[in-house]
């Protein structure tokens, strides 16, 4: 019977799982849009998983990251929940050890990883605006009416250059519109919108950090191709992308769990049955203080299994002695 | 019946309330606080105020709005300077004329102003100024003043001695685990470290991880000093002074593991000063660095990421750093 490992990432774009053969091969992996339910995304996303491992398996253990993490993990019962930074920097070290820059651009996330000497020296990670991530070209991609896959090959048949504002996506998009009733190419405002979007996350992220060799690219933007000749234009320097870049999160997470079981010689995962449990997150404001908290609580089968979000521990403690007693 | 003076709780309340409490109780005056913020008085702060101010100050307003109600005075002391030859930020100084103009229904406002940059004896008036809205004995208000910078020395000798000035002023319980294997400055503005609603509780967090936590506040005002005068040009911004002081000399220490920035959205003292201080961290040193952002947003998971991943990362150096590889 094989033994793989079970890396998942919810992201607030999509939700992704990785199975980790023992070897740190990647066996299967899913992309699945989180489309803003990240419990039936979830579910659904094992369950498809199950179905296409065609030979006999067991899960040696399971680790969560993504913005998700928290809610994945009781839903699984995850031996590891860590944060996307790690999660991705222990992928692309995985996949690359002489990595030295790590770009990533995720949906709502846009960060930068620098590596020395095979450890996480430094990274920036976008602050609360998410001009130039994913969904902001999701947006104009839709809004185009040109598919976001085919997006990226759009830009590389840009002739001429078209100078797009890049700092907010605000003004990107007006400046898009602008453009284009004044007749300009759609090919050239693409790729003008590819440039502004380097431009500016380079401005914001890459401030005052040495980009060195080998730079990898991850996250579900690098399938942009239009992207990726912007960076590289602007670098003047190849940049990787590695084969798994879509799901380099849930990698980590996977590679992360293993490394834990070894330490801890057991998992916590609850088994594949978890997909037919009913999960349902709850949230109410608690009234016991002026801090008015607003408490998640998240039902399995309808007895609550976690709560977060208090900020004295009230909630989160009951539930933190439950799942120790039952553990 | 007594009179009442309202002071908010937010700004400078964290470097000031000894003293003005101690002052306005001996003249026999009470002193009504606002309550700790919470997401309502964030709220009403937000509905209130001007859109171009800073989150601090319309946190400010959403505690003038909670006592507005229960005083008789507001206390909003309009701070031009509070050191010789500096200024404070300029919000400070239209501060009582931003409430007065946002804010219906509020009681007299004390809005004296303090300006120190020419000469510290003008505190002496201001105080003076002040206490004659309750009395006009002159003899009680010196007294009332003496006290005043009593306890003000008193409560900053012990901040110094690293207490947190929510420790001191609220009796809030700090629990420091002492097998901490990190060390971290927390640098910031006193009112967005201490407000425990709006850092997000980041010292708590911090604590809750084994790391020990050193803010700008329990370095003594020579250290501070001694490293702004070697800066080619004077620091005129009595805040970014010692947020950059304390920078510059916790990179002369060899026991900080990373420094975190912690500044307001819309600051603008904040965005030179964060920015000057990553530039001289990351151009002198290799010690980590990272800015974190409060805005509006209650989210914490943003945050948490970031913090979460800015730990790890030290950890994950400080172990390589240990075990250096035998074989070259």
């Amino acid at each position: 019977m094989n033994t793989f490992y079970l890396g998942i990432d919810v992201g607030s774009v999509s939700t992704n799982l990785v199975l980790l053969d023992e070897h740190a091969n990647v066996y299967k992996k899913l992309y699945v849009r989180t489309q803003g339910q990240p419990i039936k995304s979830l579910k659904e996303a094992l369950a498809m998983l199950k179905q296409t491992v065609k030979t006999d398996f067991r899960i040696g253990g399971v680790g969560t990251t993504g913005s998700g993490r928290q809610l994945a993990s009781v839903m699984v019962g995850a031996d590891v929940v860590k944060n996307e930074i790690t999660a991705h920097a222990v992928a692309a070290l995985n996949h690359c050890p002489d990595a030295r820059t790590i770009l990533e651009i995720g949906g709502q996330d846009s960060k930068i990883i620098i590596i020395r000497e095979g450890i996480v020296y430094d990274f920036a990670m976008n602050t609360v605006c998410a001009a130039g991530t994913g969904s902001f070209l999701d947006r104009q991609a839709a809004r185009l009416n040109i598919p976001i896959e085919a997006f990226g090959s759009y830009a590389l048949q840009s002739k001429s250059s078209v100078r797009i504002a890049g700092r907010c996506a605000v003004f990107a998009e007006s400046d898009m519109i602008h453009k284009q009733q004044t007749g300009q190419n759609i090919e050239d405002i693409i790729n003008g919108l590819c440039e502004a979007l380097v431009r500016n996350y380079l401005n914001n992220l890459g401030k005052g950090k040495e980009i060195k060799d080998s730079i990898l690219f991850q996250g579900g933007v690098a399938a942009n191709v239009g992207i990726v000749a912007a960076f590289e234009r602007e670098f003047g320097k190849k940049v990787m992308i590695p084969e798994h870049f879509d799901v380099m999160g849930a990698l980590g997470a996977a590679i992360l769990a293993k490394e834990e079981v070894k330490k801890t010689g057991t998992t916590h995962f609850y088994g594949f049955e978890l997909v037919n449990r009913e999960y349902k997150a709850k949230s109410f404001e608690c009234q016991d203080c002026s801090n008015r908290c607003e408490v998640i609580e998240i039902l399995s089968n309808g007895e609550p299994v976690a709560r977060w979000g208090d900020r004295c521990g009230k909630w989160s403690g009951l539930t933190k002695e439950q799942s120790e007693t039952s553990a | 019946m007594e009179v009442r003076v309202g002071i908010p709780r937010a700004l400078v309340y964290y470097e000031y309330y000894p003293m003005w409490k101690a002052f306005f109780e001996e003249l026999g005056v009470r002193v009504v606080l606002s309550d700790k913020t919470t997401k309502p008085i964030l709220n009403d702060g937000i509905n209130c105020s001007v859109d171009e101010a800073c989150l601090p100050v319309k946190l400010f307003h959403g505690h003038v709005v909670n006592l507005k109600d229960k005083v008789d005075y507001l206390f909003i002391p309009r701070l031009k300077s509070v050191a010789k030859g500096e200024y404070i930020c300029p919000k400070f100084c239209g501060l009582p004329e931003m409430i007065k103009y946002s804010i219906k229904g509020l009681p007299p406002i004390i809005d004296t102003e303090v300006n120190l940059r020419k000469t510290r004896s003008q505190l002496a008036h201001a105080f003076k100024e002040v206490g004659q809205v309750f009395t006009n004995n002159r003899k009680e208000i010196s007294k009332a003043y003496e006290k005043a910078l009593h306890e003000h020395d008193t409560f900053i000798q012990e901040v110094r001695k690293g207490k947190y000035p929510t420790e001191i002023i609220e009796g809030q319980k700090m629990l420091r685990k002492h097998n901490g294997d990190l060390c971290i400055a927390l640098i910031g503005h006193v009112y967005n470290i201490y407000d425990r609603h709006m850092s997000m509780d980041i010292i708590a967090k911090l604590h809750q991880e084994g790391i020990k936590v050193i803010t700008p506040e329990f370095l003594s005002d020579d250290v501070i000093q001694h490293k702004t005068d070697l800066l080619p040009k004077k620091m005129f911004w009595t805040f970014g002074e010692r947020l950059m002081g304390a920078v510059l000399h916790l990179l002369d220490r060899k026991d900080i593991d990373g420094i975190i920035y912690l500044m307001s959205f819309g600051c603008g003292i904040d965005a030179l000063v964060s920015d000057l201080c990553e530039r001289k961290v990351r151009r002198e040193t290799n010690i980590p660095f990272s800015l974190l952002t409060l805005d509006e947003h209650s989210g914490e998971a943003g945050f948490n990421t970031r913090l979460e991943a800015f730990i790890d990362m030290i950890r994950w150096r400080k172990r390589n750093e240990s075990n250096i590889s035998a074989h070259g």
